[in-house]
């Protein structure tokens, strides 16, 4: 399975709007959502909002040539008494009325450190292949969540055109997301042989946003009150950084899916403690799972 | 402030009657119109009435022209001016002509009066192609002349088109309809009206139907394919 995460240019108004259905819009000719379309366009594109100036221009010739007639008698009078009626209070900037940004299921993109604690009963399920290539563009899913929640944020306020298909990629994240460690997917170990698998951990790390997801199998049961702890050991010999925390479900499997870590920290190696239940912010011996990052 | 008398173009303009000048003349003009809105921006009321003078005639004109109805033409010239008189620095901050955007509002503004529609306008700027100002009234007047000629000049069927559409507020289909022709020719003809008109008032000449299309784009300097009718 594999994700491409490149950003995608909505071209939904790609195409110019036509001097004759610029010209509509100009008459206020266009149905709403004709019109709707069209603002949305020229929100971005300075080239036709240039050209329906030009076109409201030349409107504004055909308003000129009709006959000229003063104003009633007592128009401007009537005018002033209004105006004296309703002062003017200073006003900051007018700004364009914006349509209401339409709301995207934004749950997926907000959250970017969850600690999964696969401790729910499952049901039974059958087997399912688990494959490693998943987690892997899972991670590169995570670091593409993680870094660009802010742009994504400020991106709802501004470009509606980009939205529906930023929500179809996260949909789609989600999905990934849910396969990998959702309590209902089925986490299974494939091993050589007939031997009972010993307890693993695979953890994948993108050190420049520091994005982690972490998947464990045959994990031991530990005791009510205990907690693994998952830990980050820094490349340049700092202390371990706390990676999240997690307890075994009966099958054994557990996932640690983006915890809350700096940016910008290489590993040497990661590894695994048992805890008590909150936790702790520095490892307590013995390590009961490690692996090194090995470059 | 007297520019507004007898000489429109003021002193430079007299002395060397370049293109040059008349611009730089009419850019104070239009400068003109900035400062008195930034003075309406504080609450200025002469200030909101020295506009209402110079532009209520404009106004009130073309909304009687689509209205025919005095009372209901004055409602919508008030209705425009209040509009100024609340945001007057939404005009401040485009690069269009406030003469030309109150008529082309007011035509807009009355049309939806015509058609009980809620008023929809949002603040674009409106730029006229001519380098004319409209806040002087001789030179106003000298525009209206050289329009309404232009316009008289256009096609009957182009003429007829686009005052169908921009006057009595009907939609292309029931143009066609009326006209009984089919609805591209009559978006056509409205284009090459305005396309026409434009060029006139610029000073050029104006193109034939057959080449409307392709003169108009290089004029613009633009790349834009053409446009199918819908």
């Amino acid at each position: 399975m594999t994700i491409r995460l490149k950003e995608k240019q909505l071209n939904v108004n790609a195409q110019h709007i036509s001097d004759e259905d610029l010209i509509l819009y100009s008459m206020q000719s266009l149905s709403a959502g004709e019109t709707a379309t069209v603002e949305l366009h020229l929100e971005e594109c300075p080239e036709c909002a240039a050209n329906l100036a030009e076109i409201g221009g030349d409107f504004a010739l055909l308003a000129l040539s009709v006959d000229q007639q003063p104003a009633p008698a007592g128009a401007r009078d009537r005018f002033l008494a209004r105006i004296a009626a309703e002062p003017r209070e200073a006003v900051s900037t007018y700004s364009m009325p914006q349509a209401e940004p339409r709301v995207v299921r934004e749950s997926a993109l907000r959250e970017p450190a969850r600690v999964i604690q696969a401790t729910k009963p499952r049901r039974n399920w059958f087997p399912t292949l688990l494959p490693w290539a998943a987690a892997f563009a899972m991670l590169a899913l995570a670091g593409y969540l993680g870094g660009s929640n802010q742009r994504l944020n400020d991106r709802l306020n501004q470009d509606k055109g980009q939205i529906a298909g930023l929500a179809a990629q996260a949909a789609r994240a989600e999905e990934v997301l849910d396969a990998l460690t959702s309590p209902e997917a089925k986490q299974v170990t494939l091993t050589e042989g007939k031997q009972a698998p010993p307890p693993t951990g695979r953890t994948s790390y993108l050190p420049g946003k520091g994005a982690l997801v972490f998947v464990g199998n045959n994990l031991k049961p530990i005791p009510a009150g205990k907690t693994y702890e998952l830990w980050v050991i820094p490349a340049d010999g700092k202390a371990p950084i706390p990676a999240g925390l997690f307890r075994p479900d009966e099958h054994g499997s557990a996932s640690v899916v983006l915890p809350k870590l700096p940016e910008g920290v290489p590993a040497k190696a990661f590894g695994v403690t048992i805890e008590s239940a909150e936790g702790s912010p520095t490892p307590t011996m013995p390590i009961v799972l490690a692996g090194a990052a090995g470059l | 402030m007297a520019e507004e008398s007898q000489n429109p173009l003021g002193a430079p303009a007299r002395s060397y009657n370049s293109e040059l000048a008349k611009a730089g003349a009419l850019a104070a003009k239009t400068a003109e119109d900035v400062a008195l809105l930034a003075e309406v921006e504080r609450g200025d009321q002469q200030a909101m009435g020295r506009i209402f003078d110079r532009y209520s005639s404009m106004v009130y004109s073309v909304a009687l022209r689509v209205l025919k109805d005095p009372g209901q033409a004055e409602d919508v010239m008030q209705e425009i001016f209040i509009q100024v008189w609340k945001k007057p620095g939404a005009f401040l901050s485009g690069r269009g002509s406030l003469g030309a955007w109150l008529v082309v509002v007011a035509r807009n503004r009355a049309i939806d009066s015509l058609r009980r529609r809620r008023p929809t306008d949002s603040v674009e700027d409106v730029v006229l192609a001519s380098s004319t100002d409209l806040a002087a009234e001789a030179e106003r007047n000298t525009l209206m002349e050289k329009v309404r000629v232009h316009l008289h000049q256009l096609p009957p069927e182009q003429r007829k088109s686009v005052e169908l559409a921009y006057f009595e507020g009907m939609s292309h289909s029931e143009i066609a309809e009326k006209t009984g022709d089919p609805l591209g020719t009559v978006k056509t003809r409205i284009r090459l009206a305005l396309i026409t008109l434009r060029k006139a008032m610029q000073g050029g000449e104006p193109p034939g139907l057959g080449q409307g299309h392709g003169q108009a784009r290089a004029t613009r300097g633009q790349a834009v394919p053409g446009s199918m009718p819908r």
